[in-house]
């Protein structure tokens, strides 16, 4: 026997193609689809499908996803072939060659309205064998607000127009009245027009590429090929899960609130269980739907499990084969991760999606501690729309806005800061002096925030502050959405907390008020200032036991200032002449104040959480104060208490940090 | 004239790499290429350029040009071997090139992110000031601070600094008082302003091109003070020019301003080469391969040109907004492992061997199969690579195919050993693919020009795989970005913003903007001392339809038809390329492009007589090709037997010093009047 034969996990595979057809098929199926996302970037309209947010696949007659883009951002993974099997099943025998369909269900498969997909049947004489699919973010698809998020949304009907499977070119004919009646519903119809013929285009260079293949190997060899490379994918991925020990790990992450219950952090409930070269997971325990647009219909809160699931298996590809592999129980519709019709889904990305996502890690993170990682940042968007009077015809404007911010601590590794969001870690931010020339909006500054990493012998990435100022705006109005104001992205193995999200008017002027985390149409002038922090990630292990030299080097280079070192690591860091980089540590009362912390931190997790709001709000201790060290969170603005927020705060300090403290 | 004036006959180029040093000389008078290739010195590349000269044996004091391609601004910037250096920025600004645009490189793995930013946060200062998209002064620049970071930096040692203000590119105002604030005070300081380095919209881009360029100019102002007093010591008189990443070359007092454009001055060599070789044939439209030991460098020519792109790279996360080839890079090459994943699927990479341990059958301890190893065990190499340098071990080759590929996939060492190579050319092909179908209107007869070690070895299987009628293999495959080097003339790329509809275009501004662009690069090739008569000014736009954010770059004319005439080129080129076109949708210009060559005299070379007569074989043995499925017996010739008019027919294998020519069964190689093989499938 070879080395090789004797791996665990080992699964045999029956494949009937030679390996040089079987790998050389593989990369070229591979290749159509990356031939068919680079014709996609190159021609889209859309900026937020510029900014990388788009996916393609290709999918087999029966809709099962055969190869994804490699680079597709991760809203979006897992869930083609749900919209694809969905129009096989509405439109049966009634699909022919030259037809392109077109749906942004996420009721059925889809993941937001914004997210249009367009999808290509392929024949070889008449018989369909293959599906190609461009989807990509529109950055309007109709609805009360512009952008389409309706942060109080209850209902679809606010957010924007569903399109359910409707034929956009029928047997080479384009449908010009069906594509004008969709993109006459939104605010930017030459924009969305255009782009949905770049969509249906580049479909086109897939199907080209599947058909050279098919002209040059046979049908019967690519479509056997489709077959093979979606069970490699699954033996591969079966054989990984294999090589686990069995058993049953859960866990929750939270969202803020639900608008219509008052305070208290609403949960989303994961299980995972490995057995043999089975991976399940259950969300049924999760919450109902929150009265928000904040819930996630199954497609997406499957695109969250496979999307989550893959960052511990990076090298997998995503298809047929993985996801399949994957067995998921939602439990009845209606939950916040199981949203029905026709529940408000539009803000799913910053809402149950990212929890999801976070519970993944947290679960994976104790079967696979080498890649263990801790919570990060939430996905959150800012929109001020308005007349920019800088120009006589006064043009209607919409400064459209996401930050990056920091990733999780990892075990040996400190957290990625200013990264771009789990929603997508290739959707790029963009430029402020492009911003500054769109819209009468000054961005006064854009910095790494202090202090904002997580604390923990591994530091969590940094989150940034973005603020502005309106200059020459008529009417302007601002809408917001970001989550995570209350439930703070957690440290893990005795790592803390990060920082809070949420917006402020006017910082730092007697103007100055919290608006928090979801907010929609609030009135400006010009003049009016906003400041928004993006969170940090998590630490990871105990603080204490982070390398004074790795905390002497994040004061020197600001990540953490001398005050948070010593109240957070326990590190006392003197400056004679911090201009010139002269900082010294003092060891022995390092260890006084370690040994300080070590003693009292617990308790202090244990004050009265009135006494501590109320010394907050008599600025006698910072936010960070009230997060790390007495696990207390208040509305930030005005300080009042959250108990019941607290009271679950507390309880996964507990069990996320305390739990990994030394004595 | 003195008795001991020398003629100036010689014309030479010097590419200094990482493993060799290449030289080129042309003599002017006989049409005679002359070329060396020396191992590079691990120190120093000025003892590298010596000893390459030297290698030639010719007298600088007859040389006429020296053009010259180095990668050291490329290692510089691999192993980040910076000076102590600063950056100062519009306060609330200071983390640009940390936050970057926030994206991975690998979007999945959260153990792979991108490198920190090259100028760490405690070295970048802030300062009070700020301009807005107009250009206004928000706030004025606080000029005591400015002061102050002069006082400071001279007492912190640092001499290199970056000044990156927000919207510079409106009013550059602000950036050039603070560097005559520091220049007050430490004239000796080396500073690079982003409104200078690069004047364009988009502060990431701008500020990161703007850092790495300070952080490059000590080492490459003193590498060519130097390279320059020791090339006169040796009687040189003339010009030192250098290769930069857009195709051109420039003088090196330019080069000392903008060291920056010298990165990937290798890769462009190449690839002019590849354009000339090209051309010399007879093509408009060419793939160029350049597959080396551990990667594959692929680009194409088209209508005769390169194509530039305006960003690049070296590192994910640190663009450089300067002109440079177009490029792809693969890891494929001759050290590029094969491996059987857990279920059962053969690939290739992207891990490699490297130089060391190599390849299992340099027998220094490599365990992995190659496809070094694939090529030897089929016979396709022989057992002597580089004139003697390394020498393979059958028994290691046969080895690690049998552990690591054909038991695990019960298939023979000889099926193993062609599954390898199959796989690893459809990789390269499905590479070309790519960038094909980003250049769609490439002509679909454009032959393979390869080079490389591996290159010809690999060359007409995929060839064959993009269904390209002809491969050829120029003279010297091992030498092309010395011979690229000495074929370029000077050439700069210039940009402005120039943002309109096409039917709102205001000719006169259209022309004023222009004229400017023509002013600035007439000032730069007159600082570097071209004449008038040698300027060639070529203007383009870049067009795409309104809410596009890709554009095309569209020739334009002067006067009064310039501009409709560039719209039906753009509606033409974007059918052409994209397979569609929006009739009805209105057409933006956003921004205006020209050209600047400074013309050098063209380079001769010989050609030779196409004479014709048989090849002799040097050898014979066996060799497995993919048609025959089994060794065969088969001709192994010496490529500098062959002369003009020869033709090869397969089955038989080519040798040279530096690389090895496969042609298959059914395949035959004809030698040119410039001693290019050309490879074709017998009709």
């Amino acid at each position: 026997m070879t080395p090789a034969k004797q791996r665990k996990g080992k699964v045999k595979n029956v494949r009937e193609l030679d390996p040089v057809t079987f790998e050389v098929l593989r990369n070229s199926f591979s290749n159509a689809v990356e031939l068919m996302a680079q014709q996609f970037r190159l021609t889209c309209h859309s900026f937020v499908i510029y900014a990388q947010d788009f996916s393609c696949a290709l999918a087999d007659a029966n809709g099962d996803t055969v190869s994804q883009g490699e680079q597709d951002i991760a809203v979006q993974v897992g869930t083609q072939h749900l919209v694809c099997k969905n129009i096989i099943e509405q439109f049966k025998d009634d699909i022919h060659p030259g037809d392109v369909f077109v749906s942004n269900d996420p009721y059925a498969g889809g993941s937001h309205f914004n997210d249009v997909r367009v999808l290509r049947p392929i024949f070889v004489d008449q018989e369909l064998i293959a599906w190609a699919m461009a989807n990509g973010h529109w950055s309007d698809v109709g609805g009360s607000v512009p952008g389409s998020f309706d942060v109080k949304a209850r209902e679809h009907f606010g957010e924007g127009l569903r399109i359910s499977p409707v034929r956009i070119w029928s047997r080479g004919e384009f449908r010009s009245d069906v594509a004008k009646l969709i993109v006459g519903n939104t605010r930017a119809p030459e924009d969305n027009m255009s782009d949905l013929n770049a969509q249906s285009e580049a479909t086109r260079v897939c199907e080209r590429e599947i058909l050279r293949l098919v002209g040059r190997y046979g049908k019967d060899v690519v479509t056997l090929a489709f077959a093979e490379v979606i069970c490699h994918v699954a033996n591969l991925f079966r054989a990984r899960i294999s090589e686990l020990d069995d058993g049953t790990w859960t866990t929750s992450d939270y969202l803020d609130s639900d608008p219509a219950h008052g305070e208290g952090m609403i949960p989303i409930t994961v299980s995972l269980t490995i057995k043999g070269d089975q991976l399940s997971y259950d969300l049924s325990k999760s919450s109902p739907a929150v009265s928000s647009f904040m819930n996630s219909a199954a497609g997406a809160t499957l695109s969250g499990i496979i999307a989550g699931t893959k960052r511990f298996f990076p090298d997998i590809p995503i298809n047929a084969g993985l996801i399949n592999s994957i067995e998921v129980e939602l439990g009845p519709t209606g939950s916040v991760i199981n949203a029905a019709w026709p529940t408000a889904v539009s803000g799913f990305v910053s809402g149950s999606f990212e929890k999801v996502i976070n519970a993944i890690f947290e679960l994976w993170s104790e079967i696979m501690p080498e890649r263990a990682i801790a919570c990060s940042f939430n996905l959150e968007y800012l929109l001020i729309g308005g007349r920019d009077v800088r120009f006589d015809h006064r043009p209607i404007f919409m400064w459209y806005d996401w930050m990056v911010g920091g990733w999780g601590a990892r075990n040996g590794y400190d957290g990625a800061s200013a990264a771009s969001p789990l929603f997508g870690a290739g959707f790029a931010s963009q430029p402020i002096e492009g911003q500054e020339r769109l819209n009468p909006v000054v961005t006064t500054h854009c910095r790494i925030v202090v202090d904002s990493g997580g604390p923990g012998e591994f530091r969590g990435g940094c989150g940034v502050e973005k603020g502005g100022q309106l200059t020459d705006a008529e009417l302007p109005v601002m809408s917001y959405c970001c989550d995570r104001s209350r439930s703070i992205p957690w440290g893990t193995k005795g790592g803390l907390p990060s920082t809070p999200q949420g917006l402020w008017l006017n910082p730092e002027s007697s103007r100055s008020e919290y608006r928090g985390a979801v907010f929609s149409n609030v009135e400006l002038v010009s003049g009016d200032a906003f400041s928004r922090p993006s969170a940090g990630g998590g630490g990871f292990g105990d603080p204490l036991d982070r390398n004074l030299g790795a905390v002497l080097d994040d004061v020197i280079d600001g990540y953490v200032t001398p005050e948070r070192a010593a109240i957070d690591y326990g590190v006392v860091i003197d400056s004679s002449d911090p201009l010139i980089h002269n900082w010294t540590l003092d060891q022995e009362a390092t260890s006084h104040q370690r040994e300080y912390i070590r003693t009292n931190r617990e308790s202090w997790l244990d004050a009265d959480a009135e006494v501590i709001a109320r010394r907050y709000r008599a600025g006698e201790l910072a936010q960070f104060d009230l997060i790390r060290q007495y696990g207390v969170i208040v509305e930030w603005g005005t300080g009042d208490l959250l108990p019941e927020t607290t009271r679950q705060h507390r309880e996964l300090i507990k069990k996320r940090s305390v739990s990994g403290w030394r004595l | 004239m003195a008795k001991n004036e020398k003629v100036l006959r010689f014309r030479l180029s010097i590419d200094v790499g990482g493993t060799f040093t290449d030289v080129c000389a042309i003599d002017e008078v006989t049409s005679q290429l002359r070329t060396a290739k020396v191992p590079s010195s691990p120190t120093d590349p000025l003892t590298s350029v010596l000893n390459a000269i030297s290698a030639l044996e010719i007298d600088l004091a007859e040389v006429r040009l020296v053009t010259h391609s180095t990668t050291i601004t490329t290692n510089a910037l691999v192993t980040r071997d910076f000076p102590p250096a600063a950056m100062i920025t519009t306060s609330g600004f200071r983390d640009v090139i940390e936050m970057r645009d926030g994206t991975q490189e690998d979007v999945w793995d959260s153990f792979r992110e991108v490198g920190k930013p090259y100028i760490p946060r405690r070295d970048r200062y802030e300062i009070s000031e700020r301009i807005d998209y107009s250009g206004r002064v928000l706030t004025p620049i606080n000029m005591d601070q400015a002061h102050d970071l002069a006082q400071l930096f001279t007492k912190r040692g640092i001499k290199t600094v970056a000044i990156c203000f927000l919207n510079s590119y409106a009013n550059a105002s602000h950036e050039r008082a603070m560097r005559e604030s520091l220049l007050a005070v430490a004239p000796e300081m080396e500073i690079s302003i982003s409104s200078e380095i690069l004047p364009g919209i988009n502060e990431y881009e701008r500020f990161s091109t703007t850092v790495a360029n300070a952080l490059l100019a000590a080492l490459v102002s003193s590498y060519i003070g130097r390279l320059d007093e020791a090339l006169r010591n040796q009687g040189y008189c003339g010009d030192l020019l250098m290769m930069h990443s857009g195709g051109g070359s420039m003088t090196a007092a330019l080069a000392q301003r903008l060291p920056l454009r010298l990165a990937a001055s290798s890769i462009a060599g190449g690839a002019m080469a590849a354009k000339y070789i090209a051309k010399q044939c007879g093509f408009q439209d060419a793939i160029a391969i350049d597959m080396g030991g551990t990667s594959t460098d692929i680009t194409l020519i088209m209508n005769g040109e390169v194509r530039v792109v305006q960003q690049w790279c070296v590192e994910y996360g640190h663009p450089i907004s300067f002109p440079s080839v177009e490029l792809a890079t693969i890891g494929s090459g001759g050290g590029t492992i094969a491996w059987v994943d857990k279920a059962d699927a053969l690939r290739s990479g992207p891990h490699s061997a490297g130089a060391d341990p190599g390849p299992a059958a340099y027998g220094r301890g490599g365990r992995n199969a190659t496809n070094t190893d694939a090529n030897f065990y089929l016979g396709r190499l022989g057992n002597v690579l580089a004139g003697g340098a390394i020498t393979l071990n059958a028994k290691d080759a046969e080895r690690a195919i049998t552990d690591n590929v054909a038991d695990a996939l019960e298939l023979s060492v000889l099926d193993a050993a062609l599954a390898i190579v199959q796989v690893a050319d459809a990789s390269t092909a499905s590479a070309v693919r790519l960038l094909r179908e980003a250049r769609r209107s490439l002509s679909a007869s454009a032959p393979l020009i390869v080079f490389g070690g591996a290159g010809p070895l690999h060359a007409v299987a995929v060839a064959k795989e993009l269904n390209a009628p002809l491969v050829i293999v120029p003279p010297h495959p091992g030498n092309t970005s010395a011979l690229g080097c000495l074929l370029v003339n000077i050439r700069h790329d210039f940009t402005a913003m120039f943002q309109s509809l096409v039917s709102g275009i205001d000719p006169g501004a259209l022309e004023d903007q222009f004229a400017s662009l023509e002013r600035e690069a007439r000032e730069r090739l007159a600082f570097e001392g071209i004449p008038d008569q040698q300027i060639l000014l070529e203007r383009a736009v870049n067009m795409r339809y309104a809410g596009q954010w890709r554009s095309l770059t569209i020739a334009i004319g002067k006067g009064q038809d310039s501009i409709p005439d560039a719209v039906k080129r753009f509606q033409s080129d974007y059918q052409s390329q994209y397979a569609y076109l929006n009739p009805t949708a209105p057409i933006e210009v956003y921004q205006l492009a020209l050209t600047a060559t400074g013309q050098l005299p063209e380079v001769q070379f010989r050609k030779h007589e196409v004479i014709g007569g048989a090849p002799v074989r040097q050898s014979q043995r066996p060799v497995a090709f993919d048609e025959a499925g089994d060794f065969i017996a088969t001709d192994i010739y010496s490529r500098s037997s062959l002369s003009a008019g020869m033709i090869v027919t397969g089955p038989a294998v080519i040798e040279q010093l530096d690389t090895t020519v496969l042609i298959p069964p059914g395949f035959k190689a004809q030698v040119d009047e410039w001693l290019n093989l050309r490879v074709s499938e017998v009709p």
